[in-house]
């Protein structure tokens, strides 16, 4: 149980031109399940390692419940790291494994220590493992020892360095609601590395994405995906992302490319040089001309089973849009599209910040 | 990793036996292969059938015979008469004793050199490689002296030192590898489970890199028991001589070099090859995999 402060921490590898973590600031809550997303070399694993005591940062502070940790060694921090890789002792056994941490707590008996390992390794689901070899059990089965060796310690706090990339799709998504699970019946801090933004909106209570070392914003997942802060955030989180199109203005409306007329959002701060982005449920599809509809040609359809995501050219311009199962226009077919009301987002296209 | 060059040997020699089968030729080939094999393999194993027979030949020459009556009176003499018991045990002492240091110095030396960021450290890594090009016979006389001047001469520490410290810059460079080889995230994480770096390492990096160690250890009791030159120039005291040097005596005392008593020399032969080979035996399944290990790392 703890409250996790990042202060202003950067850190520069010798060997890189631009620092791997650049003047990040965080608060993570009590008990928040909080993700780290970028893209790979944005920082968020050295973000991870530093509060783990894996790598010192140049300048700034990481506090854990309102102490500086960064002049501590790794084993006094009382955090728990699961690896990308598991990261098991190859040489012990499962329950070796699992009870390593507790070995050097002196105030335990052996028994405390093994009906600890057992009480976990029931929640996992992994007891007959126990007396097994890590090199004996398949990638889903050392993911859970490892999950088990961090829970058994009960730390303060949870890290974890992309810890589902390894398993194969099905097991991913099965994994992600267990852990998630998990995360809120222990009520530990924890914070969850990935790239995967479909795993981040499933699993975070908060966001923070990262690209080039610093902090693009930092929310909740609604909050990111609907109010992505800037270009960055809008195009890399959702699937298929954010449309992106050029825009300029026409007193209370903006002009697409195209020549797509939509209403201007309110509070709108006036600036040429535009983009607007348009997620791909908010545009609606019509087969008939309809009056403020944009005229456009399907390029190709793609059925997803449950979703269509129709490509529609519009001027130069690709968009994606987002319709029912049984909305599969052909390849050549007039569709007019209109804009939700509330969908639009504005963007300044030479800084990338969002601007309403 | 492991299973590759065998998987590939298995592979070439499919391809060519259905390549060579339709020339007929292919029985000539294989034939001159072995045959050269069988040679080589003859050439090798001509000294030790010598040792072998000889060691058990009341009355052996120089020259491989079947002894006509076998016996161990060679044996008993050596131990009764020319004190090998000591000898061996002297052996034994120096060597192990000299894997032991080897084995700690170097597990400290490759873990510094693998993991730890100091200055100037890829130049010292190949500085200690350059010092295992230096002949041990160059630096004879400059060992000598600094034995003599350390009092070191004539005594057990002396042999074990000296000893260990000729291996350490090649075994220090394997164990290094040995060590690249183990995942940094594995210590890492005993650092987060509560483990000291000494603890981590002990607990953690070494039982990863047995092999290794069982190489280095290996490597290193086997250069002491065999090494001649050192012995020869640091010993002079009975109490101390080890098997080569109760077997240089054996062959340079008994009627000089005309009159050697061939079976006496041969049995002391297989009682200071015998041991080594079976320690091998035992524990060749570790050091076959470390070397393999080890050669994927350099």
């Amino acid at each position: 149980m703890a409250r996790v402060e990042y202060d202003d921490v950067s850190k520069r590898f010798p060997t890189q031109d631009r620092p791997a973590v650049d003047h990040l600031g965080l608060d993570v809550a009590n008990g928040e399940f909080l993700v780290l997303l970028g893209p790979s070399g944005c920082g968020k694993t050295t973000a991870l390692r530093m509060l783990a005591g894996l790598e010192y940062p140049d300048s700034g502070d990481i506090l854990i419940d309102g102490r500086s940790v960064v002049r501590l060694e790794p084993k006094d921090r009382d955090v728990a790291l699961v690896f990308q890789s598991y990261a098991l002792y190859p040489h012990m056994s499962v329950r070796d494994n699992i009870q390593y941490p507790l070995r050097v707590r002196k105030q335990l008996t052996a028994m405390e220590r093994l009906s600890k390992v057992d009480r976990v390794a029931d929640l996992l689901g992994i007891r007959q493992l126990l007396p097994r070899r890590p090199a004996q059990l398949s990638g889903g089965e050392q993911q859970r020892v490892a999950l088990a060796r961090a829970i058994v310690r009960e730390p303060r706090v949870f890290l974890m360095d992309e810890p589902l990339s390894n398993l194969d799709a099905k097991l991913r998504t099965h994994t992600r609601t267990e852990l998630k699970a998990l995360q809120k019946q222990l009520g530990v801090t924890t914070i969850f590395v990935t790239h995967d933004q479909a795993e981040a909106m499933t699993m975070g209570d908060r966001i923070a994405v990262l690209d080039a070392g610093k902090l693009q914003q930092l929310g909740t997942p609604d909050n990111v995906y609907q109010r992505p802060a800037n270009l960055f955030v809008a195009q890399f989180i959702g699937s298929p992302p954010m449309n992106i199109v050029d825009a300029r203005r026409d007193g209370g409306a903006l002009v697409l490319t195209g020549g797509w007329r939509v209403e201007a959002p309110r509070g709108l701060a006036g600036s040429d040089g535009i983009k607007v982005g348009l997620r791909p449920e908010s545009i609606d599809l019509e087969r008939a001309p309809a009056s403020g509809a944009q005229p456009a040609e399907v390029l190709v359809s793609e059925p997803l089973g449950s979703e269509v995501i129709v490509n529609v050219k519009l001027g130069d311009a690709l968009l994606k849009i987002r319709t029912g199962p049984d909305v599969r226009p052909d390849p050549g077919t007039p569709v007019y599209l209109r804009a939700r009301p509330g969908g639009v987002r504005v963007f300044d296209a030479s800084s990338g910040a969002a601007l309403n | 990793m492991v299973e590759g060059p065998g998987v590939t040997t298995r592979a070439a020699s499919r391809v060519a036996r259905t390549a060579a089968a339709p020339r007929g030729a292919s029985w000539i080939e294989a034939l001159a292969v072995h045959a050269v094999f069988v040679l080589v393999v003859v050439f090798f194993l001509v000294p030790f059938l010598w040792l072998f027979t000889a060691a058990f030949d009341a009355d052996a020459v120089a020259y491989i015979r079947f002894p006509a009556a076998p016996t161990l009176n060679n044996f008993v003499r050596i131990f009764t008469e020319h004190d090998f018991g000591r000898a061996l045990l002297n052996s034994v002492f120096v060597a192990g004793s000299t894997m032991v240091l080897d084995v700690i110095a170097v597990a400290l030396a490759g873990y510094s050199l693998s993991r730890l960021e100091w200055r100037f450290k890829s130049w010292i890594t190949y500085a200690v490689l350059l010092l295992q090009t230096m002949p041990l016979s160059a630096t004879m006389v400059p060992i000598y002296g600094l034995a003599r001047a350390l009092g070191l001469r004539n005594s057990y520490a002396g042999l074990i030192l000296i000893h260990a410290a000729i291996e350490l810059p090649f075994l220090v460079w394997l164990m290094k590898n040995f060590f690249d080889n183990v995942p940094r995230y594995l210590e890492e994480a005993a650092w987060l489970d509560g483990r000291s770096k000494l603890r981590a390492l002990a607990e953690i990096v070494l039982p990863v890199a047995r092999n290794g160690i069982g190489v280095v250890a290996g490597l290193a009791f086997l250069a002491a028991w065999a090494e001649v030159l050192m012995m020869i120039i640091l010993i002079d005291s009975q109490d101390l001589k080890t098997v080569p040097l109760a077997f240089y005596e054996t062959l340079r005392t008994q009627g000089g070099y005309t009159e050697v008593q061939y079976g006496l020399v041969a049995a002391m032969g297989v009682l200071y090859a015998v041991p080594v080979m079976a320690l091998f035996l035992m524990t060749r399944r570790m050091m076959v995999r470390g070397l393999v290990a080890s050669s994927r790392g350099l």
